[in-house]
C-alpha cells in the first residue's frame, strides 16, 4: 500500500510540475500565479500521500497549514500584486 | 522509485532557487521563491524532519509569500533603480556569494557523524517537563533564552518597520485601508476562513507539545487569517498608537521573561521552571506568545502608517 502511494505522488508530482512552465514562461502574472496555486494544491496531495506512506501523522498538520495558507497567498496576490 | 523521486525533488528545488535569483522581475522572483518554500516542505517531509517542515510551510511559502508579493508590488510603483554595478563589482559579488555557498556545502559535508545538538540527550530528558516534543522541549526550557531573543528581535523588526512612518502619520492605523468588498467571494471567504484557521493554531499550539507544532507555526496562520479580513476590508487594523495594541505586542515576551525570571526564586534558576508545573506553565507563555507574535508578524506584513489623513 504504501508504494503505491509513494507511486501516486511521483505521479501527481510530475503531473503538477508541467506547471512550472506557466509559472516560468506564462504570459500574464494571473497564470504565473495560478500555476503556483496548482502546484500547491498537488504538492498538498504529494504530502499527504508521502506522510500516510512513511506513517507520519504530522505530516496531516503540515498539508493543513499549507493548504490554509496557499488559499490566503491567493487573495493577497489577487488584492496587492495583480493590481496595478 | 523514491530516489528518483528524491532527485527530482532536489532539481525543482534548485532550478527554482536559480529563477528566484536570476530573474530580474519581483513579481517573478517571488513567484519561484513561494514554490520553492513548498518543495522545501516535501524535502524537509522525506528527510524526516516534520517539525522544519511545517515551519517551512508556515513561514517561508506562506507569510514571507505575502510580504515579498508585498514588497515586489510596492518597488513597481517606485521610480526604477537604473544604476547596475559595474562589471568587475558584479564578478567581485559572484566569487564572494560562490565562495559562501561553497564553503557552508563543505561545512556541512565536513560535519562529525554523532549527535552534535544532544539530541539525544533533550529526547531522553523529555520526562522533566513533561513534553514529548524534543524540538518544543529545547525551544521552551533548555535554550529558553535563545527563544525570548528570537521573540525580541521579531519586536525590534515592528519598532523598524513603524520607524519608517512620515511624521504627519505617525500614530495613525499602519498600511492602507482596503475599501469592503461587495457581497461576494472574497467577503465569504474572509468569513468561512478564518474560524478554521484560529482553530488550526490553537491545535498546533497544543500538539506541539507532545508533536511537531508550536507557537510560531501557530501565530504565523493566525496572522494571516487577521491580514485576510484586513484584505477583504472587513476590518481595519487599529492605530499603532492603540495602548490596546501596544500591550497585545508585548504580552508574549513579557510573559516568557517574566516567568524566565520567576525561575530564579521557583525552581533555583532563571528559565528553570518547578518540575510539577512546567507543562502547564510551558503551554500558558505559549498561548501569550502565540497571540504577542500572531500581532507582530500581521503588522510586519501590514507596514508602517503612512496615511497622512485620519481614517474616517
Amino acid at each position: 500500500m504504501a508504494a503505491l502511494m509513494i507511486w501516486a505522488a511521483v505521479a501527481i508530482a510530475a503531473i503538477v510540475a508541467v506547471g512550472l512552465v506557466r509559472v516560468l514562461c506564462g504570459p500574464t502574472r494571473a497564470d504565473s500565479m495560478m500555476a503556483a496555486q496548482l502546484i500547491g494544491t498537488g504538492g498538498i496531495a504529494v504530502l499527504l500521500l508521502i506522510g500516510v506512506a512513511a506513517g507520519a501523522p504530522a505530516v496531516v498538520d503540515v498539508a493543513l497549514a499549507l493548504a490554509l495558507l496557499s488559499a490566503f497567498a491567493g487573495v493577497g496576490f489577487v488584492l496587492g500584486g495583480a493590481r496595478r | 522509485m523514491t530516489a528518483w523521486f528524491d532527485v527530482g525533488l532536489a532539481l525543482m528545488a534548485l532550478g527554482l532557487a536559480w529563477r528566484a535569483i536570476a530573474t530580474r522581475r519581483a513579481f517573478d522572483s517571488t513567484v519561484a521563491f513561494v514554490i520553492y518554500g513548498l518543495v522545501l516542505t516535501i524535502a524537509w517531509v522525506r528527510l524526516g524532519a516534520y517539525d522544519v517542515a511545517l515551519t517551512e510551510a508556515a513561514v517561508g511559502s506562506g507569510l514571507t509569500g505575502a510580504l515579498l508579493l508585498g514588497a515586489a508590488h510596492r518597488l513597481e510603483r517606485a521610480p526604477a533603480d537604473e544604476d547596475r554595478p559595474s562589471a568587475p563589482l558584479r564578478a567581485l559579488l559572484a566569487v564572494a556569494c560562490a565562495g559562501v555557498a561553497l564553503g557552508l556545502g563543505a561545512v556541512v559535508l565536513a560535519l562529525p557523524q554523532v549527535e552534535p545538538l544532544q539530541a539525544v540527550a533533550a529526547a531522553s530528558a523529555a520526562e522533566a517537563t513533561g513534553l514529548l516534543n524534543p524540538v518544543n522541549n529545547v525551544l521552551m526550557a533548555f535554550r529558553a533564552i535563545d527563544t525570548v531573543l528570537e521573540k525580541m528581535v521579531l519586536f525590534a523588526a515592528l519598532v523598524g518597520v513603524w520607524s519608517l512612518a512620515p511624521d504627519a502619520a505617525w500614530g495613525r492605523r499602519p498600511g492602507r485601508r482596503f475599501p469592503p468588498a461587495a457581497e461576494g467571494p472574497l467577503t465569504l471567504f474572509a468569513r468561512v476562513l478564518p474560524p478554521v484557521g484560529v482553530l488550526i493554531a490553537a491545535h498546533l499550539l497544543w500538539v506541539g507539545a507532545d508533536a511537531p507544532g508550536g507557537a510560531f507555526q501557530g501565530a504565523t496562520i493566525l496572522a494571516a487569517m487577521i491580514l485576510l479580513v484586513r484584505l477583504a476590508g472587513l476590518a481595519d487594523a487599529p492605530p499603532v498608537s492603540s495602548r490596546a495594541l501596544r500591550l497585545l505586542i508585548v504580552l508574549g515576551p513579557a510573559a516568557f521573561l517574566g516567568v524566565g525570571m520567576a525561575g530564579v526564586v521557583l525552581a533555583g534558576a532563571p528559565f528553570a521552571y518547578p518540575a510539577a508545573h512546567a507543562k502547564a506553565i510551558i503551554l500558558v507563555v505559549e498561548f501569550a506568545m502565540l497571540v504577542s507574535v500572531a500581532a507582530t508578524l500581521a503588522l510586519l506584513v501590514v507596514g508602517p502608517p503612512e496615511r497622512a489623513q485620519a481614517a474616517p
